[in-house]
């Protein structure tokens, strides 16, 4: 195995790492400031994934409207599954598996009508960023890679800035650390779930047309990111920006460490053991070590 | 029970019968929609609740305290004198003002939560307990500066175990006993009565 080799599956895990801790971090947002494991992420992700395409058949040589397309078709698919799963129930006792439930029924569901309304072959996206390379001692790193890394860490840094400065940034802050405060002074539950799903639908929308570099689109294609995305999420504290990029960073290296060491087929074992392993240690994530205050 | 009232009126709980007027809008919702949905609107029509126990956002720092109590609109466009008010009345909490909530001991997590209801612009302030859990030292300073609140137009009712700490200085007082009223004395004819309700 030669250092290029090495290196080549080392910025995969980092394109990948970018990818799925952007949706790691919509879950982990939408779970602690909503209260919702939002499993409808499948389908926000392929339903994105396929208004990407729709917007590069039209506009086949640009980019930049493909993947604003994508973005804008995760906060629609956003906004619909807060207003089919979070409104009607978000008060009603028990709503955490009601609305699990709810989600995944709008995933099925919705990604069944994906597959009747485009049919089950796969779609591939034009190439966003260019076919340049550049060579960088024995590696050789693609436009694409490149421009996922950046877009993904830019867009998550759009979203933190937003959230640390605005003053829905704020309401959703204190609706993140204690959404009984929250609700004291005066902040509206149902309204600040809008702005949540928007925006975690968003981040899903742009991860799948990232995601969409290396793979193709498919009506179930959203199933394996949401998985890792949850999981992502859960080993990093639900309900913790930071916990869920350390926990990206490492699951993301255990994959390209297995891929070198035992092979590709390894890796979701290996992934899944490290994951049991974190939460045996710190059963509510990795977040705790981060954390600048105690709770109450 | 004081704060279970309070909790009802701002719409934090389910009660069954009867009406809730605030500067003359109903604001009570009987037919229960589950705890919290409405109480957004009732603290738009002028209500600011400090609730025991200091619900507060550990991880915000506490200028952010402060400016997420002044979520009504006019309140936020007035939150920098706001806060200057709140900082006259609580100055310890000047120096703090970058510091994580989760980090202040109780007596400042207390301050800020009074803090952050003051920053309100609201018609009636309940406040819950404001002595409970502090040594009584800190308990009766943070008693006096809610004491030099300026109200203004506004009323400000506190539930309190320790009616010592209100005498002499408040309008009136009202007995309530496992959720009844058992009686209501003036603040200038002494405890002695109170006490005997």
């Amino acid at each position: 195995m030669s250092i290029a080799d090495i290196g080549f599956i080392l910025t995969n895990a980092v394109v990948l790492t970018c990818i799925y801790g952007m949706l790691a971090i919509g879950i982990s947002i939408t779970w602690s400031s909503v209260g919702l494991i939002n499993l409808s992420y499948g389908f926000i992700f392929a339903a994105a994934g396929y208004g990407a395409w729709w917007a590069s058949n039209i506009f086949p040589h640009n980019g930049a409207i493909v993947m604003i397309a994508g973005i804008l078709v995760g906060a629609l698919g956003g906004v619909l599954v807060c207003a089919l799963a979070f409104i009607p129930i978000h008060d009603k006792p028990n709503f955490p598996v009601r609305g699990m439930i709810a989600t995944l029924a709008i995933s099925l569901i919705g990604s069944q009508a994906l597959m009747a309304g485009f049919g089950p072959l796969s779609k591939s996206l034009p190439e966003i960023f260019g076919s340049g390379t550049i060579d960088f001692g024995d590696m050789v790193l693609t436009a694409d890679k490149i421009g996922n890394v950046l877009t993904s860490i830019g867009f998550v840094a759009l979203v933190v800035t937003w959230m640390r400065s605005s003053r829905r940034g704020l309401e959703i802050r204190a609706m993140m650390m204690n959404p009984h405060a929250a609700a004291i002074v005066g902040i509206g539950v149902r309204r600040t779930g809008f702005y949540v799903m928007a925006i975690t639908g968003g981040m899903a929308g742009l991860a799948a047309v990232l995601l969409s570099q290396t793979y193709y689109i498919s009506p179930f294609g959203g199933l394996a990111p949401m998985i890792k995305g949850v999981s992502i999420a859960l080993c990093g504290g639900l309900g913790s920006v930071q916990g869920a990029i350390i926990a990206a960073i490492i699951l993301g290296l255990n994959e390209a460490i297995t891929g070198v060491v035992l092979g590709g087929q390894y890796v979701l074992i290996t992934q899944f053991l490290l994951i049991i392993l974190i939460l045996l240690i710190r059963p509510r994530g990795i977040a705790g070590i981060v954390d600048r205050a105690r709770e109450a | 029970m004081k704060s279970t009232l309070f909790y009802a009126i701002a719409g934090l709980t389910g009660w069954q019968r009867g009406s809730i007027l605030l500067n003359g809008h109903e604001v009570g919702r009987t037919r229960s929609q589950g705890p919290g949905r409405y109480t957004h609107l009732i603290v738009q029509r002028g209500l600011a609740l400090i609730p025991q126990g200091d619900e507060i956002f550990t991880g915000l720092t506490v200028e952010e305290h402060l400016d997420s109590g002044a979520f009504t609109p006019r309140a936020w466009k007035e939150r920098r004198d706001r806060k200057e008010r709140v900082l006259d009345i609580f100055p310890p909490l000047r120096k703090l003002m970058d510091t994580p909530v989760g980090r202040l001991s109780g007596g400042e997590r207390r301050m800020v939560s009074i803090g952050r209801g003051l920053m309100a612009e609201a018609s009636l302030f309940l406040v819950d307990e404001p002595s409970l859990g502090l040594s009584p030292k800190i308990g009766k300073g943070v008693m006096d500066a809610l004491m030099s609140v300026e109200l203004g137009g506004s009323a400000m009712v506190i539930a309190e175990q320790n009616v010592g700490l209100l005498e002499g200085r408040v309008d009136r007082v009202i007995g309530m006993h496992v959720g009844k009223l058992k009686g209501e004395a003036s603040a200038k004819l002494g405890f002695q009565t109170k006490r005997e309700l």
